[in-house]
This record gives structure tokens, C-alpha cells and sequence, in this order.
């Protein structure tokens, strides 16, 4: 018995398989409208926006060298005001926005990424800063002179626009097919088949071991905070879509857990450790957690009090984890 | 021998911040006619007072390589706990208790983690802000405190030769805190800690319980804020606090304090605090509204550490 | 009570490696005692023992005539026992007076630290030591290295030190800042202080040590008054009949150089250095930690520009920017510490044995063939009788020997025409380290051309065809055939100049 769950918490993706089940039981059991076709798929769409912010997460924190991104739901935000500016207000065409929209994270991703490699400055002290000042660009973008000086959402979007994150196919919510899994497909081949992959989780696990084997460091890090600043760009564009506005404060908190759910689907927060497979579950999990309770009735302040608990369990588990592996 | 010192002086990162800080006094006070108003001042010094005290226990987190991002919500609760029982009729001093008490609770829980669980700072006081935040809504039940009774808000509205009195509490607090880190043993200790933890392990140093100590110290000081807070808003809503941990963590990053651990110095950190809050001032009696004032922040932050960076690697070389 | 400190018939191993066999070692007051013998001999781990920073398996330690258990640096400190190490370990961002104090603060009746106070006594101290005392508020960091070590003295005399060690303290001193040590070394002598002076220097044992101790193998081999001996007999008891293994090598060298440095410079690093290699040729290189030899392979690596001197690899003359780019040509490099520089501790053995190659691997659209990367590590898996589990077991649970042979499948699987091997068999188990072996000697029969740094002399005796030996950043000499001895080589690593470095071709 001691050594199944020896085995279970060891593995980690095994561990929240076994955790996602049991809470699935739970609310299918517990929850009235829980297991239903609607609600199940309905509640996907909910994690889509949460999760690229995780995949995200999950990139640079296995990076390692203190890789840490806290500027991602600043970026969500300003790219969703682009987006929103540009259709509403400018009336530039929607797929040309929302491709400028993507390229601008790519900009600010790239700009953090160049900051940590280069510069020597933290990225915890890095993304904090740009954490500020994208949030401040994104205020300023919200700003319509004629109305006066404060920042105002826009909604104003035509029809065709509501599709990415509204519709659905064959049930299935659009941006959960169209976008989610293809881009959990894509990151699964390039962690786990690519060279790139490799490269990133050898400089994550070892930076020195990495320059001594011949892998530019920097370039994988400045890689890592570009997509980084790509799948935010994704997230605020699917966000806007689905909830029909673009709003200054979006993506307020959001970093936080994003953070959450990389370290709980296993991510060493030192890098280099962690799959692809593990922060999926971590998502599912906290979607499902945020579902089931905010169907129980539970107020939606309590998502982020069970977030916060899930957290620093499961670090505290790593720990007494890594206190016995022998190193 | 005097030169030397002198450039000494010139090139800690206090006397740029110092410097920047003149600079926007001149230039605000040439372009509004409001920024040296007294009404003006002062209140700028009422918002400073509870940044400026968290700052203190922040700085001394930091020294030792830690972080905690917590903070905010531990204002935060604690406000909430102060609020309620202000409105409860309770008396001051008790009142004052509570609130350095759930603090100082909240510090322990974290610092306990970080020295004892072996759980990165970060993920810990990460965790602790999510929880209280739940528990505030808890708490609260979606609604505001408002009512807080006239008496207490003297601490935070109250003024004593013209200064707020809040600011008096801020300046004391800072006098006992600096004498602290430089003239006591357990105050060096922390400074031990963050620079070379091998080193203080031989020394004799008990890591564990200076770790502990510093997160209880900014769990209680925070905890102050929280009444001062209360008692100059007179208003307590769920989402009080939130964003405040990025406000002091930049004021201390802004003072000189190296995130790396070892260095640093509270003074830096209240002219970190400054900064900001002139900064935000400023920028309101400018109508350049508050959209931009990040954008100031985080450019200061950044180039600031540059210029640390670049004058080390010089000094390499 | 005649010895201060008295150790008796101390044991010593480490997973089956027997370090102390066994060593008896005393010290007076007011005398310095020299330690020396080659790496291996069982110095360190008797420094660790005394120091408190290991705990000995048997055998009985006195001091000042009491038996005493030593489990804690901290131990060892408060009962009148200071280490000075080679690379001090201090507060960098705290003022010198701190360094010394912290721990220790002198107190004002309120419980404050009396800088004053502390400020008096700390110049007093200097004084006494004839050092200069007005850099007591600066940092720590920004004195010089010679200078920090004479505040850790300083700290040891705060903490009443009857015995103070020094390890190997003059590695990375000037000659003026070596000179100030000694002078204060006499000084501290003469105030009573028992002093260890370890150092592979033997011309500075001759001008500090009252008594030398001569080690080899875990065992004490001699222990004579300075006066009582001479050069030749410590070289003679250091370097011992050594049984030098024979390897059986069949390979022919080649006729032209593949590796040719010409007067390589990168101050103050190491100085004009010129070799050649030839492809199928082991070239040894023996020196001193700190006498360059590292530092002039990673400049060949690209890790480092060098100020002057040309590299010709290939016959073409190179300058490398980047590991990158020397990998690419086709050099690989070992390194020395294969924990910090070597390995990716918490990945698989799979994956540290494909990291190199895999730009080779790599199908289309980045994506990298697996089953070749597999095959490439089954291979060398094989080929290097790696005793692992499985392919997928992280490399931190394999033992020493085997992480050390996965590191060398790492760079062997780039095939290179050059590999550097850097302290290749450190620390690792007697039978991985003869397997290491066959398997070099394999390589260089095969047509590689291989340079060996190592920092032991059976090895290097064992393996080289040629032995380069470095002091101080320079060439001090190039043994081949019957002139490779083991003297030869100890005169030469110790400073004795025994042949012209330029142009060393042979």
C-alpha cells in the first residue's frame, strides 16, 4: 500500500489523473447539473482563456534561472484592448486586428524575453516591471478622446467576430477545438519531439551544462518569453470574443493563477521539470474545481481560496518529496 | 579619503532615488499650482504612511533573499478584522491588537512554510493571497464596512504640527527598524542570512528562525497598515489591498534593496515609497491620468536595476 | 602536555575507498606544521576531520591534552580551531569589521553592537599583525582575495584560536600578497599559535614549516624537522615507488598535428603557452589546481577569447566564439566538475547521452527522430558498460562512476576528432576508473587525438603518451618516454623549471 502511493505521488501525472477522477466523482454524485453534455462542455470553454496563461506559465518557469512571467495577464489585457480599439473604434478588419493584436504579445513576450537573457536582471523584477507598464499601455489604448480621459471597454464588434468564442461545433465550444487542442498538440511536439524541447528543458535543469553542450541559452529564453507573450495575446483575443467586450481590467489576477496551475500540474518552479501532460491535468482539474463549486453555489471568490490551498499543498508535497530523492 | 567617501555617498542607489525625488518636486511644483499646497502634501503623505510601513517589513523579507506577495491581502484581512470590530464598538487598543495580531498570524503561517516546509517564498505568499482574499469575501459577505467610529480615524486622518499623525507612527516606526538592522546582532543576522547562508550557518546563525522572524515582522506591520488604512478610508471592501503588494515590492526594489538578498536599506525603501507616490501625485494634478503612472513605475524599476547591473559589471572589470 | 592538538590512528573511507589508513598527526604550540603529498593522499579529508567539518570513522582526536569530538565547523571554531581556506568564505556586502565580528558582536550593556568597541579591538588586531586597518568599513567584496584572508585571520584570532589552518592559502596570492602572509604566519607563530600549513609549493615549506608531514595513500610517510630534510626526499616520499599501471596501447600517432597552440596568453591566466597534439596521441597535461591548465583547454573551447597566440586545428587556423562553434569543428570538452558543468542531474540518461548530437537527429521542422536518439544512447550504453536501470532513469540516481561514463558518452557521441578530457575519473569508483581508461586508450588507438587534464600523477603516468606540466599559468616542462617519471614531473608541477616551454614539439 505504502508503495502504490509512493508510486502515484512519485508520478506525478498518474497523481492528478487519480485527483481529477475522484473530483469528477464528487460532483457528478454530489453536484445537481453537473453531468450533463451541456454543462461538461460548457465549462471547457471557461478554461481555454486560464489555460494558454498556464501553458504559458509553464514555458518559461521550465526555462528555469528563476523563470517566472507575471506580466501575462498585462499583455492578455492590452491585446485585448488592441483588438478592440482597432475593430471597434479604428474599423480596421477584424482578422488584420486580431493578427496585429497577436503579433504585439509576440512584441512584448519578446521584449521581456530579451530583458531576462541579456540584462542579467531577474525575471521575477523584469515581468513586474512590464507587468506595470503593459497594464498602463493597455489603460492609455482604452482611452477614447471623445468621450474624455478615462479609459472605456469597447463592445462594439461586428457578429462575425462573437464566432471564436460563442460558437460551437457539434457541441463543442469553437475556441476549445479550434485553438485549445491544436495548441496543446503543437507544445506537446515541441516539449517532448523537438529539438527546441530538448534544448529547453537542458538549459532549464543545468544552464552552464547547457552552454557547455553547445545550446545558446539565450536564444531558447528570448523564445520561451515570446511565445509566452503569444498564447497571452490568444487568450485576450478568445476572452474578448466570448464575453463580446474589450475591458481595461481583464486580465487583473490572471498571472497569479496561471502560476497556480503550471506548479500544480508539477512544473518545478527551479525548471527544467515538468510535462505538458501534467499542466493539462492541473487545467482540467481547476476548471472542474471552479465548475463543480460555483454550480454547488459556492461563491466564485472561493475558486481562488481552493486555488491558493491546491497550491501550496502540492509544492509542500514536492518538497517532502525531493527531501527524499537523494541528489 | 574624504573624496572617496563622498563619491561613496553619491553613488548608492539612495542618493539617485533622493535625487529623482527633488527633480519631480521642482518640476511639479513649477507645472501645478496645487502640488505644494499643504492640503496637497499632506495627503500625499496619508497615502504614503501605509506603503511605507509595509515597506519596512518588506525590506527586511527581501534582505533575505526572500519575497512576499502577500502583503496586500494581509493589509487587507487585517482591515477587514479592524473594520469589524470598530464597528462592533470594541475598544481602540483591542482593535489595534486584532489587527497586529491576524497579521502577525499570517506571518508565521508564511514564514513557517518558507524556513520549515522548505516551499519557495513566492509559491507560499502566492498562495496565502488567494486564501485570504476567499476569506475576506467570507467574511464580509460581499458587502462594505463602512461607520468606522470618529475616534480611532484620528490615526488615520489626524495631523500633529501639521504632519498626519500616521506619518509621525511611519517615521518612528522606521527610526526603531533602521537602529534595528544596523546596531542589533539578530538585525545583522538577516543581512548574514541573505548574503552568504553557508557562511552564516558556521557563523552560528539559526536560519530557520531568522527567516521566521522576518515574514512575522511584515505579517505585523502589514497588519498596522490595515488599521491605518481603515481608519483614513473609513471603508473596507473585499478587494481592499489587492495591487498594494506590487506598490511596496516596487518602492523596496526602487530603494536599492537587491532582490538577490544581502543588501539594502529601509531609508531606500521609504525613498522608494516616495517615488511612487510623488510620481502618482504628480500625475494626477497633471490630468496625465493615473493610466500612466505604471508606465513610469515599471520603466523606473527597470532602469534602475539596470543601472546597478551595469555599475557592477564596471566594477568587475 | 606537549602537543596542543594530538590526532591518533584516524580511519577514514568513503564508499568503499579507504582515504585515512590509519594517520597519526600532532602539532605544537608555536610551530608550523606542513602537510603535503599529492591530490589523493588524504590531506583534505584529515584538514575536514580536524576542522569539524567531517566526522572521523575511528581513531581518537586530543586537544590541549583533552579527548575532544569535533562535529561541527562551529565546534571547531569555538574551541580554538580556525580554518583559512583557499577561497574564503565570507559577507561580501558586509564591511570587513562584520565579517570578522558576526557571531561574536562585542555588546554595549543594552544589548547593541558596540561598533566602537569592536572597531578598537579589530585595529588593535591588525596592528598587532602589522597589517593596515583602514579599509575596516568597506565591504567585504571589495577587497582583494589576499586581503580577505588576512581578515578570516583576523577573525580567527577574535575567536581565541590556539590552531589555525591554512588550506593551500598562497593558490591564488601575488608574490606581494604572499609575502604579507607569511610575515604574519611568523608573527602568529611567535604569539603561540599552533599552525597547518598545507601547500604543494614545497620551496614555500622550506622558507615557513618548522616540521613537515609527508602523505601518500591515506598514510603518513614521513615526518621530519624542516631541517632534517631536503627537496629530493619529500619528492621521493610524495611521489613513492609508485605502481604505475601499464596500459597496452597499439596506436600509431599521426605525422601531422591536428591541434597546434602557438603562444596562447589570457592574462593573468596563463602565459605563452604552445603545444602540439597529434591525432591518435594522448597528451597529458599535470599541473596544480590554479596553474592554468583548465583555463587554457576552455579557451580552446571557445569558452573564453584568448589575448594573443593562434590556434591551428585541422590545419586551418580557428577562433572560436562558442562551445557552439568548437563543437561544430569538431572539439569536445569534458568538463571537470560534472555535477555543475557536466550533467543534467534530473533528466534522463537518454537524454544527457543525445544532447550533443542532436542537430543530427533532427528529421524535419525540428522535430527529432527518436528512435535514433534511442539507438544512440543504447549504443553507448553499451559500448561504456553504463549500469543503469533503464533508459529513462534520471542520471542523479546513478552512481559516481557511471554519471562520470554517461558524461563521457555525452561528448563522445558528437565524434570528435579532438576530445579534452578534464579530471575525467575524479572521484569515482577503482574499477568505472579502469574501465574509463581502456576506454580512452580504445579511442586514441582508433585515430582521436585526446588532451588529458588530470590532477593525478598515476593517471597521467598511466595514460600519456606526452605529459605537459603547467605552474603558475606557464609550461614548466614536456616528459616523453624514459624523461616521463613521476619525479620529474612533482619537480616540475612545483615550480622547478625543467625544460623551454616555446615551440614544444618533441
Amino acid at each position: 500500500m505504502k508503495r502504490v502511493l509512493d508510486y502515484i505521488v512519485e508520478n506525478r501525472v498518474l497523481f492528478l489523473l487519480v485527483l481529477f477522477v475522484a473530483l469528477f466523482v464528487v460532483f457528478a454524485v454530489s453536484v445537481p447539473g453537473f453531468f450533463t453534455f451541456y454543462n461538461l462542455t460548457n465549462m471547457t470553454q471557461y478554461g481555454v482563456e486560464l489555460g494558454l496563461l498556464a501553458l504559458a506559465e509553464m514555458l518559461v518557469i521550465l526555462s528555469g534561472g528563476g523563470g517566472i512571467d507575471l506580466s501575462v495577464g498585462s499583455m492578455l489585457t492590452i491585446v485585448a484592448m488592441i483588438i478592440g480599439v482597432l475593430i471597434g473604434r479604428v474599423g480596421l478588419n477584424p482578422s488584420l486586428s486580431i493578427l496585429l493584436g497577436l503579433f504585439a504579445g509576440a512584441g512584448m513576450g519578446y521584449l521581456n524575453g530579451v530583458l531576462v537573457s541579456y540584462t542579467g536582471i531577474l525575471p521575477f523584477i523584469v515581468t513586474l516591471a512590464s507587468l506595470y507598464i503593459y497594464k498602463s499601455l493597455a489603460l492609455i489604448i482604452a482611452v477614447d478622446p471623445r468621450f474624455g480621459p478615462n479609459p472605456m471597454p469597447v463592445s462594439n464588434f461586428p457578429e462575425s467576430f462573437y464566432f471564436v468564442g460563442q460558437y460551437r461545433i457539434a457541441g463543442i465550444p469553437f475556441q476549445v477545438l479550434c485553438i485549445f487542442i491544436p495548441v496543446i498538440l503543437l507544445l506537446w511536439l515541441l516539449l517532448e519531439k523537438s529539438i527546441f524541447g530538448r534544448y529547453l528543458y537542458g538549459v532549464g535543469s543545468n544552464e552552464k551544462a547547457a552552454l557547455f553542450s553547445g545550446i545558446n541559452v539565450c536564444r531558447v529564453r528570448v523564445t520561451v518569453y515570446t511565445l509566452s507573450g503569444i498564447l497571452s495575446a490568444l487568450s485576450g483575443w478568445i476572452i474578448t470574443s466570448r464575453i463580446a467586450s474589450a475591458r481595461p481590467d481583464i486580465g487583473t489576477g490572471y498571472e497569479l493563477q496561471a502560476i497556480t496551475i503550471a506548479v500544480l500540474g508539477g512544473v518545478s518552479i527551479k525548471g527544467g521539470e515538468g510535462s505538458i501532460g501534467g499542466v493539462v491535468l492541473g487545467i482540467a482539474i481547476i476548471t472542474l474545481l471552479y465548475n463543480g463549486m460555483q454550480l454547488a453555489g459556492i461563491h466564485q471568490i472561493w475558486q481562488l481560496g481552493s486555488l491558493g490551498v491546491v497550491l501550496v499543498g502540492s509544492v509542500l508535497l514536492n518538497q517532502v518529496l525531493l527531501a527524499r530523492r537523494k541528489i | 579619503m574624504t573624496n572617496t567617501g563622498f563619491r561613496k555617498v553619491l553613488r548608492r542607489r539612495e542618493f539617485t532615488v533622493l535625487g529623482l525625488i527633488v527633480l519631480l518636486v521642482v518640476l511639479f511644483s513649477l507645472t501645478t499650482e496645487r502640488f505644494m499646497s499643504v492640503s496637497n502634501l499632506s495627503n500625499l503623505l496619508l497615502q504614503l504612511a501605509g506603503t511605507a510601513i509595509s515597506a519596512i517589513g518588506m525590506t527586511m523579507v527581501i534582505i533575505t533573499g526572500g519575497i512576499d506577495v502577500s502583503v496586500g491581502s494581509t493589509l487587507g484581512m487585517a482591515s477587514v478584522v479592524a473594520g469589524k470590530l470598530l464597528v462592533g464598538g470594541y475598544s481602540p487598543f483591542l482593535v489595534l491588537l486584532s489587527a497586529l495580531g491576524t497579521g502577525l498570524v499570517i506571518g508565521l503561517f508564511n514564514g513557517t512554510l518558507i524556513a520549515f516546509g522548505n516551499v519557495p517564498p513566492i509559491i507560499v505568499t502566492l498562495g496565502m493571497m488567494s486564501i485570504l482574499r476567499s476569506l475576506m469575501y467570507q467574511l464580509l459577505g460581499g458587502r462594505w464596512i463602512s461607520g468606522i467610529p470618529p475616534a480611532i480615524r484620528v490615526i488615520g486622518l489626524g495631523k500633529w504640527l501639521g504632519v498626519p499623525i500616521s506619518m509621525w507612527i511611519t517615521v518612528v516606526l522606521i527610526a526603531f527598524f533602521t537602529y534595528f538592522l544596523s546596531s542589533r546582532p539578530l538585525g545583522r543576522a538577516i543581512y548574514a542570512v541573505g548574503n552568504n547562508p553557508e557562511a552564516a550557518r558556521v557563523s552560528g546563525i539559526d536560519l530557520r528562525r531568522t527567516t521566521l522572524f522576518v515574514y512575522a515582522v511584515l505579517g505585523a506591520l502589514a497588519g498596522f497598515a490595515g488599521l491605518v488604512y481603515v481608519a483614513r478610508t473609513g471603508i473596507v471592501q473585499t478587494n481592499t489591498g489587492s495591487g498594494f503588494e506590487l506598490e511596496v515590492i516596487a518602492a523596496v526594489v526602487l530603494g536599492g534593496t537587491s532582490i538577490l538578498g544581502g543588501r539594502g536599506t529601509i531609508i531606500g525603501s521609504l525613498l522608494g515609497a516616495f517615488l511612487v507616490g510623488i510620481i502618482k501625485n504628480g500625475m494626477v494634478l497633471l490630468n496625465v491620468p493615473a493610466l500612466s503612472e505604471g508606465l513610469v513605475v515599471g520603466v523606473l524599476i527597470i532602469l534602475s536595476v539596470m543601472i546597478d547591473v551595469i555599475r557592477a559589471r564596471g566594477e568587475r572589470s | 602536555m606537549e602537543y596542543i592538538l594530538e590526532c591518533r590512528k584516524i580511519f577514514k573511507s568513503f564508499g568503499g575507498v579507504q582515504a585515512l589508513r590509519g594517520v597519526d598527526f600532532t602539532l605544537r604550540s608555536g610551530e608550523v606544521h606542513a602537510l603535503v603529498g599529492e591530490n589523493g593522499a588524504g590531506k583534505s579529508t584529515l584538514i575536514k576531520i580536524i576542522s569539524g567539518a567531517l566526522l572521523p570513522d575511528r581513531g581518537d582526536i586530543f586537544y590541549m591534552g583533552q579527548p575532544v569530538r569535533i562535529d561541527s565547523p562551529r565546534k571547531a571554531q569555538e574551541i580554538g580551531i580556525s580554518t583559512v581556506y583557499q577561497e574564503p568564505l565570507v559577507y561580501s556586502e558586509l564591511s570587513v569589521l562584520e565579517n570578522i565580528f558576526l557571531g561574536r558582536e562585542i555588546r554595549t550593556p543594552w544589548g547593541n553592537i558596540d561598533w566602537k568597541r569592536e572597531e578598537e579591538q579589530a585595529r588593535s588586531l591588525f596592528a598587532s599583525l602589522g597589517l593596515p586597518h583602514h579599509f575596516l568599513r568597506e565591504p567585504m567584496g571589495e577587497l582583494s582575495v589576499g586581503l580577505q584572508q588576512l581578515v578570516l585571520i583576523a577573525k580567527a584570532l577574535v575567536y581565541e584560536a590556539k590552531v589555525i589552518i591554512f588550506d593551500e592559502p598562497t593558490a591564488i596570492l601575488t608574490e606581494h600578497e604572499t609575502e604579507r602572509l607569511f610575515t604574519i604566519i611568523r608573527k602568529l607563530r611567535d604569539q603561540g599559535v599552533g599552525i597547518i600549513y598545507i601547500s604543494h609549493r614545497l620551496e614555500e615549506i622550506f622558507r615557513i614549516a618548522d616540521r613537515v608531514t609527508v602523505m601518500r595513500d591515506g598514510e603518513v610517510r614521513g615526518e621530519f624537522p624542516i631541517t632534517a630534510v631536503d627537496r629530493a626526499k619529500i619528492v621521493e616520499l610524495m611521489a613513492g615507488k609508485l605502481l604505475v599501471e601499464e596500459i597496452a596501447r597499439r596506436g600509431v600517432k599521426g605525422d601531422h598535428p591536428l591541434l597546434s597552440v602557438q603562444g596562447l596568453t589570457r592574462r593573468p591566466r596563463f602565459f605563452d603557452i604552445s603545444f602540439d597534439l597529434f591525432p591518435g596521441e594522448i597528451l597529458g597535461f599535470f599541473g596544480l589546481v590554479g596553474s592554468g591548465r583548465t583555463d587554457v583547454a576552455q579557451t580552446i573551447f571557445g569558452l573564453f577569447r584568448p589575448e594573443s597566440g593562434k590556434v591551428f586545428f585541422d590545419g586551418r587556423e580557428v577562433s572560436f566564439g562558442s562551445p557552439e562553434e568548437a563543437m561544430q569543428a569538431g572539439i569536445a570538452y569534458l568538463p571537470e566538475d560534472r555535477k555543475v558543468q557536466g550533467l543534467f542531474p534530473i533528466q534522463s540518461v537518454a537524454y544527457n547521452i543525445s544532447v550533443t548530437v542532436l542537430r543530427e537527429l533532427v528529421r524535419r521542422l525540428g522535430i527529432v527522430d527518436v528512435r535514433k536518439e534511442r539507438d544512440i544512447a543504447e549504443k553507448h550504453i553499451r559500448e561504456l558498460n553504463i549500469k543503469t536501470p533503464n533508459l529513462k532513469t534520471r542520471v542523479y540516481s546513478l552512481s559516481g562512476g557511471n554519471q562520470q561514463k554517461v558524461v563521457l558518452a555525452k561528448w563522445l557521441s558528437v565524434t570528435p576528432k579532438l576530445l579534452i578530457l578534464d579530471e575525467p575519473t575524479r572521484g569515482i569508483d577503482v574499477a568505472s576508473k579502469s574501465e574509463i581508461h581502456n576506454l580512452i586508450a580504445h579511442l586514441a588507438d582508433q585515430g582521436l587525438a585526446v588532451m588529458m587534464i588530470s590532477s593525478e600523477l598515476p593517471e597521467i603516468l598511466k595514460m600519456s603518451d606526452r605529459v605537459v606540466v603547467m605552474h603558475e599559468g606557464r609550461i614548466t616542462g614536456v616528459f616523453e618516454g624514459p624523461e616521463k617519471t613521476a619525479e620529474n614531473i612533482i619537480r616540475a608541477a612545483t615550480g622547478e623549471r625543467m625544460a623551454v616551454a616555446g615551440g614544444v614539439g618533441v
